[in-house]
């Protein structure tokens, strides 16, 4: 990889703060063509500090960085999208700051991804937008397929056998969709039902504003939701930290 | 890690170590500040060792607002004159001096201990979330105010807390956002100036 220009511009979507000193916080970003890296800010937690509210988690920025000794340097910073209904919406905002989660957590520092980039944009904003839980579910998914883990959903993945229309075991460790035959050798899964394959397969093709438009069953949408959570758990080998946030707003919205 | 260099004497080895875990100390300056006690008078090294054991030994946490005071309860919930309707929640004990300083507040204090951090895992189980909506249900305030940062975090811990106390049927207010004095319309982000703008007065 070529070494990068003393100072470089990027575009980017701040993904998580840790304040370090007085007034400085380092920030966890990913951008437009440079991938996830950190940065600090110097001076950002002052109210006078001129960067303040462009570096906020949750927020899409132009940056201006210059290369540090130890870490880069965040010298400029502009917000292109405040994405204000996340900030101030709780449900929505959890949905966003768990994706932004599986970002930090999946990828790579200076692995440069451009392509999930342009698709967590396209998440954020669909969720600006009102589109719900089924924006992460697609994000789910075409971040696992951009990253290398797409599950192989139209033949078995151990036999490469056809599939018949039926309730077919998700075997993340498998790999995808096992049929029948394998599922000895599968080594544990979820059977999924005939909608909740439909929809695995559909959501490849098309773009986030597309998937979130189907109004799904609450059933599938819960089926869905946990056979992905499966997958996630599986590669990632832990919960995310953000799936409980998400529940606890969930509850609050169930209460009297 | 740099380790003191071989030979220092075993009391002074331990105390650069014990410098050097404080935020912001390097090994060079744990080892100045150590030779810094080493060369000070001997009373002074001794109420400084007083100082540091008394913090922890003397000071606790309300256990109304869970503010850090020596008295249990602190002398804001012990103060008859304050108005004892209104809490003003905040995230730090830090905050409760600021707020305080400002001369304009004369209510009742709830400290948080943090702000809600979804993606590190900090839940309301690790704040003082719960703890606050037990003294509004114990009756007689009508108001709380939410002063947690204007952050991500400091917003969705206010947000989080609203919608607890919604059903408890007390009002609940926030700190109004806009633009710091000193500041620059130039530099100001997209949302604190959307804010400023409907929050905008009559002169």
């Amino acid at each position: 990889m070529p070494a990068r220009p003393r100072v470089y511009r990027a575009e980017a979507v701040i993904l998580r703060r840790r304040n370090l000193g007085e007034a400085d916080s380092i920030f966890t970003v990913l951008s437009d063509h440079e991938g996830k890296f950190d940065a600090i800010a110097r001076g950002v937690r002052k109210a006078k500090s001129r960067m303040r509210g462009h570096l906020e988690p949750l927020t899409r920025s132009r940056v201006l960085v210059a290369q540090g000794r130890n870490l880069d340097i965040f010298t400029q910073a502009e917000t292109v999208s405040a994405y204000r209904t996340l900030h101030e919406d709780l449900a929505a905002g959890a949905e966003a700051l768990y994706c932004l989660e599986l970002v930090d957590r999946f990828t790579e520092e200076r692995q440069p991804l451009p392509e999930l980039y342009a698709f967590l944009i396209g998440v954020l904003e669909a969720l600006e937008r009102g589109a719900g839980a089924s924006a992460t579910r697609h994000f789910e998914l075409r971040l696992l397929s951009i990253l290398g883990y797409e599950p192989q959903i139209d033949d078995c993945a151990l036999c490469d056998g056809r599939l018949p229309e039926q309730e077919t075991l998700l075997s993340p460790s498998a790999g995808g969709l096992v049929c029948r035959s394998c599922r000895g050798a599968a080594g544990g899964g979820r059977l999924v039902s005939v909608p909740v394959i439909k929809l695995l397969r559909f959501a490849r093709r098309v773009d986030t504003a597309s998937f979130v438009a189907i109004s799904l069953p609450e059933s599938t949408a819960s089926e869905l939701q946990a056979a992905l959570a499966e997958l996630v758990r599986y590669h990632l080998n832990r919960e995310p930290n953000t799936r409980r946030f998400i529940e606890g707003v969930a509850a609050l919205d169930r209460q009297p | 890690m740099s380790e003191p260099v071989a030979g220092t004497p075993e009391p002074i080895a331990r105390l650069i170590h014990e410098f050097a875990k404080l935020p912001g100390i390097g090994p060079k300056s744990a080892q100045r500040l150590t030779y810094h006690v080493l060369r000070a008078p001997a009373e002074d090294a001794l109420a400084l060792a007083q100082a540091v054991g008394d913090v922890k030994r003397r000071v606790v946490l309300c256990g109304e607002c869970f503010n850090i005071t020596e008295t249990d309860p602190c002398a804001f919930c012990a103060d008859d004159r304050r108005e004892r309707t209104v809490i003003c929640a905040v995230e730090q004990p830090l905050d409760v001096l600021v707020v305080e300083r400002t001369g304009g507040y004369r209510g009742l204090y709830h400290v948080l201990h943090g702000s809600l951090n979804p993606i590190d895992g900090i839940g309301p189980e690790q704040l003082r979330v719960s703890d606050l909506v037990r003294r509004v249900e114990a009756g007689g305030i009508t108001e709380v105010i939410m002063a947690t940062n204007p952050s991500l975090e400091g917003e969705a811990t206010s947000m989080y807390i609203q919608r607890l106390l919604l059903p408890l049927g007390v009002r609940v207010t926030r700190l109004a956002r806009g633009l710091p004095s000193g500041a620059d319309l130039e530099y100001t982000d997209d949302l604190t100036l959307a804010r400023a703008l409907e929050g905008r007065q009559d002169f």
